[in-house]
């Protein structure tokens, strides 16, 4: 058996684990991880953003997932139906009329589920903050993961935005809580 | 069986139409249909935002459908009652996403007509050259979309390209990508940054390229074809009676467009020409998106011609802007019809009211009278053709 | 003044340009500018009352012509007002009379208001007015239109059997103002959902009431 490949590999010293067995882990090319950290790796790579333009944001999210920014570089792919997607990226105004439809398709996604509010219509209410029809924040609505501010922000922002649910995940999988990136 | 054809008759399905579906329907004894209830959206990647139809079909054919409006009815009449005429512009850019420029000047024209403003020479011709550029990025993207929702999804990704260069331009000359705030009452904002015009020049050659690959590549396609052609069809009368405008109105072959019909700016300076169509259908709508952003080429290649080296861009104008007492409406050519501002003040310096002519809002109106006896694959290609914007219908 | 009058006006002006300068004076040629203008509540031109604007006049005079053929046709009691709104002729006509007065103005040989433009309510103190800018896409009119309501109740007849494509304005601003169009085919709220509460648009509307 050429072991050529695995004695190329970084020298990974597990804790718990005594020297002689940590040669044979290495000696056999095997990486531990726990299983929460693997899904979370996987997961984190293969974001599936429902495709849920609702104003002026979805444009960016549409520019941002084209030729040029090109969001598939990071696995993310949209989707057009709640339940093949795990993200939601809320791109634009809440009215109160969309409200309950915006939770209907929160619901309809399979765990786990993230949420996305881009720009600051999603944040707070944004620039209609004062308007009689529109919900102030996504997230009198359903949980929110990150904030991204800017109105619209711009694609290097939202995929700023992704990065860091990216890094989200990945942390919360090690059982630490994440307040802030 | 009978009650179908009775069904189709009554809602106006054409003669001919009403052989082709009565076919389909009752050749097969074993067939048996119903009618029902189909929504589509208002979360449906096809209908370009939070646009709700109701279907009702039988097997294939639609029998009926009803729009549902207002998921991102935001407002906005009422928040400018309070707000001071310059704080609406940026209310503006948000309404037509696609178009803001051509939203803001629209704004910014209205409330000049009312106080008579005088603009300065380069400032105008700025903003012909950023509206007749953001003309060709709102068009792009309708072409991009409408493929995608056809099924193509290469031309999406091409279109992205140019468009990306124009915003590009735009975030050098105002610092935004897609809700500019650019214009101001008597003027624009900003001077073009040195090496802007140039930049300009240089794309227009490249994008006059691109408009011949698309051609090249879409217009002959014969899928194409078949989804477009013949589809989604009216004539000039139904146009003019259900207010349509725009590439909505042209399409039918009526030459209106308000750029020449009651000039503004100074788009009298310009040689360009008005593409009509001549069917009426889908296709002819796509056409004219590829022949306005032709002639909206010729028209930034004249104007960089033109343009004065150097001078003010923004005209002398009060602190505070307070329209005389009165009402006023003008409308401009937007990018997807007549957009217009209806401002009535009481001499303050908030508008007392403030209504917006929405061409999406009024363009859309005609689609239950197109899908009716239509296939229901049909009802995309058709949604799609009459190019809405949502943040525009709900305002 | 607009820049593209004022250059079509002091420069020599091309054939295209100066016909729809004409246009947009609405039809200032024809008329002639000769008919007196009647010293009504003419709303706009605070500003250049001084000397005044010939557009103004015209605008005016195309009014009083306006008023005549609908006088004529309805009677006196028909016309209510006549004037400008800005450099638009504006007729006033009485409630019961505006779908009539619209679709006889829309089919009148000599003027042909074939094409709606826009329709907007607005919410005074007193009454609630309701605005429609009508064109001929033929003979080049351009004309404002208006009615009034009382504001409780507030009702005015439909035009949609003239102007189909009225249908839903006239559902927006009875969504947002609460004017009941009476004869409309479908008259339910178009912006908000069914059940909301009061009308925003009105100036009285409260959010938390």
């Amino acid at each position: 058996m050429d072991l050529s490949r695995a004695r190329q590999l970084p020298v990974i010293e597990y804790e718990g684990f005594t020297p002689e067995e940590n040669a044979e882990l290495r000696k056999a090319g095997l990486v531990l991880a726990p299983l929460e950290e693997l899904k979370a790796w996987a997961r984190s790579n293969s974001l599936w953003p429902l495709t849920f333009g609702l104003a002026c944001c979805a444009i960016e999210m549409m520019a941002t997932g084209a030729s040029h920014y090109d969001l598939d570089r990071f696995g993310i792919i949209f989707r057009a139906s709640p339940r093949q997607a795990d993200v939601m990226i809320v791109a634009g105004t809440v009215t109160k009329k969309m409200g309950p439809l915006l939770r209907r398709l929160y619901e309809q996604m399979a765990e786990p589920k993230w949420v996305i509010a881009m720009g600051v219509c999603a944040t707070a209410g944004g620039p209609y903050v004062r308007s009689y029809s529109v919900v102030k924040g996504v997230d009198q609505i359903v949980p929110v993961d990150v904030y991204i501010p800017g109105c619209p922000p711009s694609p290097p922002a939202l995929i700023y935005g992704l990065n860091l649910l990216q890094q989200k995940i990945r942390r919360e999988a090690r059982g630490r809580r994440v307040m802030e990136a | 069986m009978a009650q179908t054809e009775e069904t189709l008759e009554r809602l106006g399905v054409p003669a001919d139409k009403l052989e082709h579906h009565r076919l389909r329907l009752d050749d097969d004894p074993d067939v048996r249909t119903e009618e029902m209830l189909l929504n589509v959206g208002p979360q449906h990647p096809s209908t370009h935002g939070v646009f709700r139809l109701l279907v009702k079909i039988r097997g294939e054919t639609i029998l009926d459908a009803e729009p549902v409006i207002g998921y991102l009815h935001r407002g906005t009449e009422k928040l400018a009652e309070d707000l001071q005429y310059t704080q609406i512009i940026p209310y503006t850019d948000r309404l037509d996403y696609l178009a803001a420029m051509l939203n803001n000047y629209a704004l910014c024209h209205t409330v000049e007509e009312a106080l008579g403003l005088e603009i300065p020479e380069r400032a105008e011709y700025l903003r012909v050259i950023v509206m007749e550029l953001q003309r060709i990025a709102s068009h792009l993207l309708f072409i991009g979309t409408y493929l995608l929702d056809l099924g193509a999804m290469s031309p999406f990704l091409y279109v992205f390209q140019e468009r990306e260069r124009i915003v590009q331009m735009f975030n050098k000359i105002c610092g935004a990508r897609l809700t500019y705030n650019y214009m101001r009452i008597g003027g624009v904002k900003w001077d073009a940054p040195p090496g802007w015009l140039d930049e300009v020049r240089a794309f227009v050659p490249f994008m006059k390229e691109r408009i011949k690959m698309y051609d090249d590549l879409i217009t002959g396609n014969e899928i194409f074809l078949n989804r477009t052609r013949g589809i989604g069809q009216y004539d000039t009368e139904t146009a003019l009676k259900y207010g349509l405008s725009g590439i909505n109105l042209r399409c039918t072959g009526f030459a209106w467009d308000l750029r020449r019909k009651k000039p503004y700016s100074i788009y009298d300076r310009f040689e360009f020409d008005i593409p009509v169509g001549t069917r009426g259908d889908c296709f002819d709508r796509y056409y004219l998106h590829l022949l306005e952003m032709q002639q909206s080429l010729r028209i930034v290649e004249q104007a960089l011609d033109q343009i004065p080296d150097s001078g003010p861009v923004l005209g002398k104008v009060p602190k505070l802007i307070r329209v005389p007492k009165g009402e006023y409406y003008s409308g401009i050519e937007g990018a997807r019809g007549e957009l217009g501002f209806y401002i009535v003040s009481d001499g303050k310096d908030k508008p007392y009211r403030l209504k917006i002519r929405k061409p999406s809002f009024v363009n859309l109106q005609l689609l239950p009278e197109l899908l009716r006896g239509q296939n229901i694959a049909n009802l995309i290609a058709i949604l799609g053709a009459v190019d809405i914007v949502l943040g525009e219908v709900d305002a | 003044m607009s820049e593209e009058e004022r250059k079509a006006e002091t420069t020599a002006p091309q054939a295209p340009s100066a016909a729809s300068a004409a246009n947009r004076a609405a039809g200032a040629g024809e008329s002639g500018a000769k008919a007196e203008a009647k010293p009504a509540a003419a709303k706009a031109q605070a500003a250049k009352a001084a000397p005044p604007d010939p557009r103004v006049e015209a605008a005016k005079a195309v009014a009083e012509q306006i008023k005549q053929v609908l006088v004529r046709e309805f009677g006196e009691a028909a016309v209510e007002e006549t004037g400008v709104a800005h450099r638009t002729p504006m007729v006033r006509v009485r409630k019961q009379d505006w779908p009539k007065a619209v679709e006889f103005l829309r089919t009148h040989p000599d003027w042909k208001l074939n094409y709606a433009e826009c329709m907007a309510g607005t919410d005074y103190p007193d009454y609630i007015e309701i605005v429609l800018y009508v064109q001929s896409t033929e003979l080049g009119h351009f004309v404002c239109l208006k009615t009034r309501t009382d504001r409780d109740p507030a009702e005015v007849p439909s035009l949609v059997a003239s102007h189909p494509g009225l249908n839903w304005e006239e559902r927006e601003i009875y969504d947002l103002l609460g004017v009941r169009f009476t004869g409309h085919p479908d008259l339910r709220r178009i912006m908000m959902w069914e059940g909301f509460k009061g009308h925003p648009l009105r100036k009285d509307y409260r959010e938390w009431d």
